[in-house]
């Protein structure tokens, strides 16, 4: 009963907060408060991840097999938790971490550059003095 | 050799990219041991992927390289399909001229260019060639983020930053979501593999994963809906196409090419992959619904892309919107779903790549020339650099669809696969066709026979390599248009008839665990 209670919570608050992170990206006009919010999306969905990854189907065990002889094999399969999606979370991480930091630089050069984080500054159309200014320099 | 070239192809490009760095340091940022060292590079990768391409092409069944030994499903393999094969030899056949392209164009920073543009070769490579959908995540962002960067390469400009940021955060997003459609169909078919998944849904039995575990038509529509909306941000169609046309002009040149005429076939390579080799013939019911989709964004694209090249003053733009549209005409053969429609579609894929890359590659002479991108300082150039115009000619009518260049023929094929479905779909595709037209003719019109004609302060003329790479590819234009029955026969109709082939593709992956 508290079991299904929490696990309701869990599954309730990360659909929550997916819209909450997509809502930031699309609305929020300051550059760094959608990194945020893309950053709390890429966090839910690794957690979306993993929760799927650990099945309720079989007793869960961390994936260490005690002893090692090929009897104990079948046992470790039967009782540990799937290890895959801990290991493809991490990959994401990595890789999330890299755009972030892409990003997070682009938005600090930027604002050296233009003086404003603020997506509303950015949008006017460009002028033709910027088109002669042409593809160098 | 044959399994080595498969290996080999995606890991050469990454090697170079990531030892680049180092060796400047050492070279103290040499131009000409930089642009050489680029171009053995690509050129390697260039070798072994027309070795993959013959090898795939003698052999009857795909190739597939597994990692480490590890054997599918349970190791990462490498599959690789003619229709793989081909997509990676345009790209290294393009990325090798692109490098000959932008030693003269590339002004400063050779090196970390590079850097980033092997990256983005190694990464497109990996789309194209892996066999297993997490590594296709994973190789879509190596391409992602050496993208981004690419388009942020003039970092002193904040609308290059600007431009850059809007596609990495929607990009990021895309990918992110594709995540989490590998989470749900993880989650029911208990692999990632998609020689395996295709043999789960067509209820080939194996010998180390079992069944599946939850309904794979409920699992199967909500994963395929999120991929196919990630794999359409990344291929810009209508909905998700707002980044391109910023992003795409703020590159240098050389990368624009490589952006438009590359990097967006990863997205519809993938759609094809999961419609025509994974789900092929399944679930009936999602797939009738993804076709309709796809025909009603593609169409919208292919329209949308058209009627907003004729407004541009900036003429990479304009090209930009020209790549929406075409690539909607891809989108649209997909969601036909024909075998007909698929050898359109690979066919469309491979010429507008060339002609897109060239339509750029040209342009950016003219650019260089008169210091500017908008249209009208472009006037009259054409006659300065006669050997830039012709080239522009050639890929800006090859693109319309003028009887002897290239697209005109897959825009044949085109037109068959769609009216067979419905002849509004054909229909599109001749008036979004004629509106570009009148489009390039602008822009023709403009640059051949427009008033002035002078170089502008500061204006610079096309060094010999830059104007011989774009001679050579107007070249290759013509000859795959003369040659394009042949070149059908032989290459396109064998890479559509083996993608769609679902039991060789499982076959060739899991021989050794596939119950008889």
């Amino acid at each position: 009963m508290l079991e299904d209670f929490l696990w309701g919570i869990s599954v309730v608050g990360l659909a929550v907060t997916l819209v909450i992170s997509l809502y930031g990206i699309a609305v929020k006009p300051n550059l760094i408060k959608k990194l945020i919010a893309l950053t709390i999306l890429g966090d839910t969905a690794n957690l979306i991840f993993i929760i799927i990854g650990y099945r309720l189907i079989y007793p869960v065990k961390p994936p260490i097999l005690p002893v090692w002889k090929r009897s104990y094999v079948g046992t470790f399969a039967a009782h540990a938790v799937d290890p895959l999606p801990q290991a493809l979370v991490l990959t994401a991480v990595v890789i999330g971490m890299a755009v972030n930091v892409l990003i997070a630089f682009a938005i600090i050069q930027l604002y050296r550059l233009h003086g404003s984080v603020d997506v509303r500054d950015l949008r006017q159309l460009p002028e033709l003095p910027e088109l002669t200014g042409g593809d160098e320099e | 050799m044959s399994l080595n070239a498969v290996a080999l192809t995606p890991i050469i490009p990454i090697v170079f990219a990531f030892a680049l760095p180092m060796l400047s340091i050492v070279f103290k940022g040499n131009r000409k041991v930089v642009e050489g060292y680029a171009l053995v590079g690509t050129g390697l990768t260039l070798l072994t992927s027309v070795l993959l391409f013959l090898k795939v092409y003698s052999s009857s069944a795909p190739l597939v390289y597994s990692f480490g030994g590890w054997r599918a499903p349970v190791g990462i393999i490498y599959e690789v399909d003619r229709l793989g094969a081909l997509m990676a030899i345009v790209t290294t056949f393009l990325m090798f001229l692109i490098t000959i392209y932008s030693y003269r164009y590339i002004e400063e920073g050779l090196e970390w260019y590079y850097t980033l543009y092997l990256g983005l070769e190694a990464g497109l490579l990996g789309v194209f060639l892996t066999g297993d959908a997490f590594n296709l995540f994973v190789m879509i962002e190596v391409t992602s983020i050496a993208a981004y960067a690419l388009v942020m390469f003039y970092r002193n400009r904040w609308r290059a930053l600007s431009a850059g940021l809007r596609y990495a955060f929607i990009g990021a997003v895309g990918t992110t979501i594709y995540f989490i459609a590998l989470a749900i169909i993880y989650y029911a078919f208990g692999t990632l593999n998609m020689a395996n998944m295709s043999a789960l849904l067509h209820g080939m039995t194996f010998q180390v994963v079992g069944s599946p575990y939850a309904s794979l038509v409920k699992a199967s529509a909500v994963a395929l809906a999120l991929a196919v909306w990630a794999f359409l941000i990344k291929a810009a169609i209508v909905p998700n196409h707002f980044w391109l046309p910023d992003a795409h002009p703020a590159a240098p040149t050389p990368v624009s090419a490589v952006l438009s005429g590359l990097v967006v076939n990863a997205g519809v390579y993938a759609v094809m992959r999961f419609i025509f080799t994974i789900y092929r013939g399944t679930v009936p019911g999602v797939i009738h619904a993804l076709s309709v989709v796809l025909m009603v964004v593609g169409a919208a694209s292919a329209l949308l892309g058209a009627v907003l090249m004729v407004v541009q003053r900036d003429v990479k733009r304009l090209i930009a919107y020209s790549t929406i549209m075409h690539m909607g005409y891809i989108v649209m053969a997909i969601g036909v779903g024909s075998q007909l429609a698929l050898e359109a579609a690979i066919f469309h894929t491979v010429n507008h790549a060339i002609a897109k890359a060239l339509l750029f590659l040209s342009v950016g002479i003219f650019i260089r020339m008169a210091g500017s991108r908008d249209i009208a300082r472009l006037a009259g150039l054409g006659r300065k650099a006669p050997a830039a115009m012709v080239p522009l000619a050639v890929s800006a009518l090859s693109l319309v669809g003028i009887p002897p260049f290239n697209v005109f023929f897959s825009k044949l094929l085109l037109f068959d696969a769609l009216s067979q479905r419905s002849y509004v779909l054909a229909l599109v595709l001749v008036v979004s066709s004629v509106i570009a037209l009148t489009s390039y003719m602008r822009v023709l019109y403009e640059v051949w026979l427009g008033e002035g004609g002078e170089m502008r302060e500061g204006g610079r003329k096309a060094g010999a390599s830059m104007t011989a790479v774009c001679v050579f590819l107007a070249i290759v234009c013509v000859a795959l248009g003369i040659a394009a029955p042949y070149v059908v026969a032989h290459y396109i109709h064998p890479a559509a008839s083996q993608a769609v082939n679902y039991t060789a593709y499982v076959k060739a992956a899991l021989s050794g665990v596939l119950k008889a």
